[in-house]
């Protein structure tokens, strides 16, 4: 039988167990703490230099596996580290409880009171102390409340809304890589070649020789500063300017009409005829070339970088080139494109101030015309199965993207000045590739969309959708034609509809013999074109659809064919330039060899063609 | 000299179990090869079951019937130190600190400045429960529900009395925490009350450094300055103190007459019994006194208005969107920094600055007219306060202070006349 002692010493020999105990096991935790945080398995020299040698030769397997052996070892004795906290911190609640039950044991075998030790009363002093002492610190409290008010500004008042932008462009200039190319025109680079070249051709070669370099500064740098006059000016382009340039993705419109004259008709590429200017692309894109002024852009893309690049369209001089990186939201690796759709399909677009371009990545980037960054966000990365290729178009203040991917479609709008959204509609379709088309039906203005099932219209300025007719299927690639009131999409295995617009929109003729796969139609001179991936032209009567004709071309269309100076301009995949006149009778005004491969649509600007090919991009002029 | 080696010990302990629970925070990045591992999909932890929810209630009900029952029929100081330990156990280390009538308040605030947040009625009710049963029992809620309390009161070895002088002063930390928690829960800011739980930590067995330290010292000053957060911090004490100055049936020191032995007022570790009290000084300079203090009740309140107010800007840095539209006028590069987390949301939500801006602007509005309202709050807080401690009341026996008694029962024990 214990008595009142036993209990007491019992209880005191368990506080100091437990005491000590918890001491020890508090110390092996801190040990065990400042192990792990001197030894971050992470910055393991020994990982980090296999690291290294893995990045200079990616493709060494047996590097790989050291690295992931040595990788789990070190999780394994961090892993090790952390349950041997996870479980000290249990044997010293354990203790620390046994210490507080204890004492509190102890406490309670004492037959004396536990009493405080009394301190001096008197309750009228206490609170004549107490008022002292509340009322010199709400006071000391209040005046460092004022003091903090006075002394702290208001710092958003900093802020002034009306340069906010240019506070952010401004912002961007130190940040984003937009450095002039000093020589990558071919005509630059090589002025031997040139020479040569010039020998062939006569005088049909501009010659842009090295020592003119200063001048050519100098003559950009008058030409940002009108650029930067333009930019000053918050205007929206009116239809005249947009008609005059070439800012979007099968002309002003995004149609295929170009409202061009005066424009070149034939070429010979290998032969350096009409060829006034040849400029290598440092990176590989489908999209097609946009104009404005001198301007010429377009972007290029692999795994490594995506790019934005400006040419001046006189004389094929690389002026800048400007990288899509360290946006928000974008991806780490690059989603998965097919070769034939890669990371920049998109055409960009402008709006005289400012150009925009995408990519597969869902990167977006607004640059003003030296390559200064305005603004950039990440669409969120499109679920695309063959890369994401639908091109920009701009409405006003506002740039519109199809984004009709495999996790939904939505139609988006931003603002062409900060990037913010100005309205998003979803769109109840399947993914598709096609490209949004500005229309005015005479009453209004539209953006017209394709996709499976639907063929729609929205309201450029809300978002609203005003119309949908069913009748598309497929992966939808080919943008819509239109002209006269008549809405035409088509898709290979699908169909070719031509819709009339109105009250309540209607399929007025349906036909399949030649359905595109890629290339868009083209509707002018009450006619309609349309060119397949498998090389036939074919012309139909845009009313009825009756057929006119046919033609086999040497390859398969993936570029769209454009309307210029009453002709069709349509390049097949193998370089083959036909010119034709849009006309019941088919015609062959001209036929071209670029001499490569080629997947861009014609673009007009000034009595001269431009062309893109896999390596180089062209400037046609001559007859 | 064995009682400081046990206290030198126990500091060892605590801090320890702050220092150690914080490596537990590291996380570790993904691998930085492609091993064709793809990473699982984030996880979220499911709602609690709404029937488990009712539970809770359930339990709060009955630890306070218990409570309420072991002090005014049992008048068990042990009925309520073993029911501590249970609110300890299941609110504390079982519900993880959470759900707690403490932290209701800023629910409350939200649910009535924010007509878009949808109050849970659980948060409701374990915000009333405990001060009606105040009304009526007193802080029986504080004696043996609060997990908070409940952990500090196993640690008070060696309380010490501290001066009442600085106990008035010291009880004004209440109000301004009370206030500041309101006036962020209202602007959408912050959960003041949970981000800055002390205890929380201990709870959960995982916490950041500074909370572990934070609770660690708490429990360490705990031991000499019995439950220094239900004095001198706990916002809800405040309502509580309130409900129970009007209580009906507050636990009385002794069941019969008081023989005035003093053994209640040297038991209270919290200095809350009031002794008997005869009025001393001029009668007319008393009351000249009390009527001068009542006067300037509406003077401190314009003070306390005007100091809320000026400090409205210092306040508001702490809402993330002000704090991130300063930060962004004052740097704009920072937009552009992949490192800068905040920033990159912000880049990538595609708001505009201007929107950030007015944003900010508008809470900062709130913040403005929320402070005029905190601090004339105060102000009329430390009116009271002067007003209280200018009136006397005569008063014969040992009595408990309904306001700041936290109905532990110590005074009952100890009790001579049964």
């Amino acid at each position: 039988m214990m008595t009142i002692n036993d209990k007491k010493h019992l209880a005191r020999g368990l506080a100091w167990f437990g005491a000590i105990f918890s001491l020890v096991v508090s110390v092996m935790l801190i040990a065990n703490y400042f192990q792990l945080k001197s030894v971050d398995p992470l910055e393991s020299p020994a990982l980090k230099v296999l690291v290294e040698q893995l990045h200079e030769n990616p493709h060494d397997d047996v590097l790989k596996e050291n690295i992931r052996a040595l990788d789990l070892m070190i999780r394994k004795a961090y892993f090790t580290s952390q349950w041997q906290i996870r479980t000290g911190t249990w044997m010293l609640i354990l203790g620390v409880l046994v210490l507080i039950l204890s004492i509190r044991w102890q406490k309670s075998l004492r037959n004396e009171l536990d009493e405080l030790e009394s301190i001096d009363k008197n309750p009228f002093l206490d609170k004549q102390l107490a008022r002292k002492g509340v009322i010199y610190t709400a006071l000391g409290i209040f005046m460092l409340a004022l003091l903090s008010g006075f002394l702290s500004g208001n710092i958003l008042d900093q802020y002034d809304s009306t340069k906010g932008q240019d506070q952010e462009a401004d912002s961007a200039v130190e940040i984003i890589v937009a450095k002039p190319v000093e020589q990558n025109s071919e005509t630059i680079a090589d002025s031997s070649k040139s020479v040569s070249m010039q020998e062939k051709t006569s005088d049909e070669i501009v010659e842009v020789p090295i020592n003119e370099e200063l001048d050519k500064k100098e003559e950009i740098e008058s030409k940002s500063e009108e650029v930067k006059k333009i930019k000053s000016e918050p205007t929206v382009p009116s239809r005249e300017q947009i008609r005059k340039n070439y800012p979007f993705f099968r002309g002003p419109d995004g149609d295929g009409m170009s409202y061009k004259t005066g424009v070149p008709k034939s070429f010979d590429g290998p032969n350096v005829k009409n060829v006034l200017w040849k400029a290598s692309v440092p990176k590989h894109g489908y999209n097609s070339p946009i104009i404005w002024n001198d301007r010429l852009f377009l972007t290029g893309a692999d795994s490594e970088a995506r790019m934005v690049y400006c040419f001046d369209k006189n004389s094929g001089k690389l002026l800048w080139e400007s990288a899509a990186d360290n946006i928000p939201g974008s991806p780490a690796k690059m989603p998965k494109v097919t070769e034939d759709t890669g990371l920049a399909a998109s055409t960009m677009a402008t709006d005289g101030q400012a150009v925009f371009a995408i990519f597969a990545t869902g990167d977006l980037i607004a640059l003003d015309f030296e390559g200064k960054r305005l603004w950039a966000k990440n669409l969120g990365v499109p679920d695309n199965h063959y890369g994401h290729s639908s091109s920009l178009v701009i409405y006003k203040n506002k740039l519109l993207i199809q984004y009709d991917t495999n996790k939904g479609g939505k139609l988006i709008a931003l603002s062409t000045a900060d990037g913010s959204q100005k309205w998003e509609t979803t769109r109840n379709v399947k993914i598709s590739w096609a490209s949004p088309v500005l229309v005015n039906t005479g009453t209004r203005d539209e953006i017209i969309l394709t996709a499976d099932p639907l063929v729609a219209g929205y309201d450029p300025e809300t978002g609203k959708e005003l119309w949908t007719v069913e009748c598309m299927m497929g992966e939808v690639g080919p943008s819509v034609a239109y002209a006269n009131g008549l809405v035409y999409a088509a898709n290979e295995y699908a169909t070719m509809a031509a819709i009339r617009l109105g009250g309540s929109p209607e399929i007025i003729w349906e036909e399949q013999e030649y359905l595109p796969e890629v290339a868009s139609p083209l509707a002018a001179n009450g006619l309609l074109i349309v060119a397949t991936s498998y090389g036939v032209l074919a012309c139909y009567d845009a009313e009825t659809g009756d057929k006119y004709w046919e033609h086999e071309a040497a390859s398969g269309f993936y570029a769209s064919p454009v309307y210029a100076d009453s002709n069709a301009y349509a390049i097949d995949m193998s370089g083959k330039m036909y010119v034709i006149r849009m006309a019941k009778e088919f015609e062959l005004v001209a036929e071209s060899n670029l001499g490569e491969k080629a997947f861009g649509t014609p673009v007009f600007s000034e009595g001269k063609l431009y062309l893109r090919g896999v390596e180089n991009l062209y400037c046609i002029g001559g007859n | 000299m064995k009682k400081r080696l046990i206290k030198l010990t126990l500091l060892i302990f605590f801090i320890c179990l702050a220092v150690t629970s914080f490596a537990q925070q590291q996380r570790f990045p993904k691998p930085e090869f492609e091993t064709g591992y793809v990473q699982p999909p984030t996880q979220q932890p499911l709602p609690r079951a709404l029937f488990l929810e009712y539970l809770d209630v359930i339990v709060l009900i009955g630890a306070l019937i218990l409570v309420s029952w072991f002090l005014l029929k049992k008048r068990s100081r042990q009925g309520v130190l073993w029911t501590s330990v249970f609110s300890l156990l299941y609110f504390g280390f079982y519900r993880e600190g959470c759900i707690c009538a403490i932290g209701s308040i800023q629910n409350v605030a939200l649910a009535i400045f924010d007509p878009t947040y949808t109050l849970p009625l659980t948060a409701l009710l374990f915000f009333l429960i405990p001060l009606i049963t105040a009304l009526f029992a007193g802080r029986t809620f504080c004696a043996g529900v609060c997990p908070l309390g409940a952990i500090q009161d196993l640690v008070a070895f060696k309380p010490i009395e501290l001066p009442r002088w600085l106990q008035k002063v010291l009880g004004l930390i209440p109000y301004v925490y009370l206030s500041l928690a309101v006036l962020y829960a209202a602007t959408r800011s912050e959960f003041l009350i949970c981000r800055y739980d002390p205890f929380v930590g201990f709870f959960r067995f995982d916490g950041t450094f500074q909370m572990l330290l934070l609770g660690g010292l708490f429990l360490l000053v705990g031991v000499f300055v019995a439950r220094p957060y239900c004095r001198f911090f706990c916002p809800y004490g405040v309502l509580l103190g309130w409900m129970s100055s009007f209580s009906k049936k507050h636990v009385t020191i002794t069941p019969s007459t008081c023989i005035q032995c003093k053994l209640c007022s040297n038991s209270c570790p919290f200095g809350a019994i009031e002794e008997p009290l005869l009025e001393e000084g001029k009668r007319r300079s008393n009351v000249n006194r009390l009527m001068t203090y009542l006067i300037l009740i509406p003077i401190w309140m314009g003070i306390g208005g005007l100091s809320g107010s000026m400090l409205h800007g210092t306040l508001a840095k702490f809402n993330k969107t002000v704090y991130l539209a300063e930060m962004l006028v004052q740097n704009p590069d920072i937009r552009f920094n992949q490192e800068n987390i905040d920033a990159r949301t912000f880049m990538q939500k595609g708001k505009t600055m201007d929107e950030l801006v007015v944003d900010a602007q508008k809470i900062k509005s709130q913040f403005y007219w929320g402070g005029w309202i905190a601090g004339a709050f105060m102000g009329l807080v430390v009116g009271l306060v002067l007003v209280n401690l200018s009136s006397y009341r005569r008063r014969n026996d040992y009595e408990p202070d309904r306001t700041n008694c936290l109905s532990c029962g110590r005074c009952v024990d100890y009790c001579p006349v049964k």
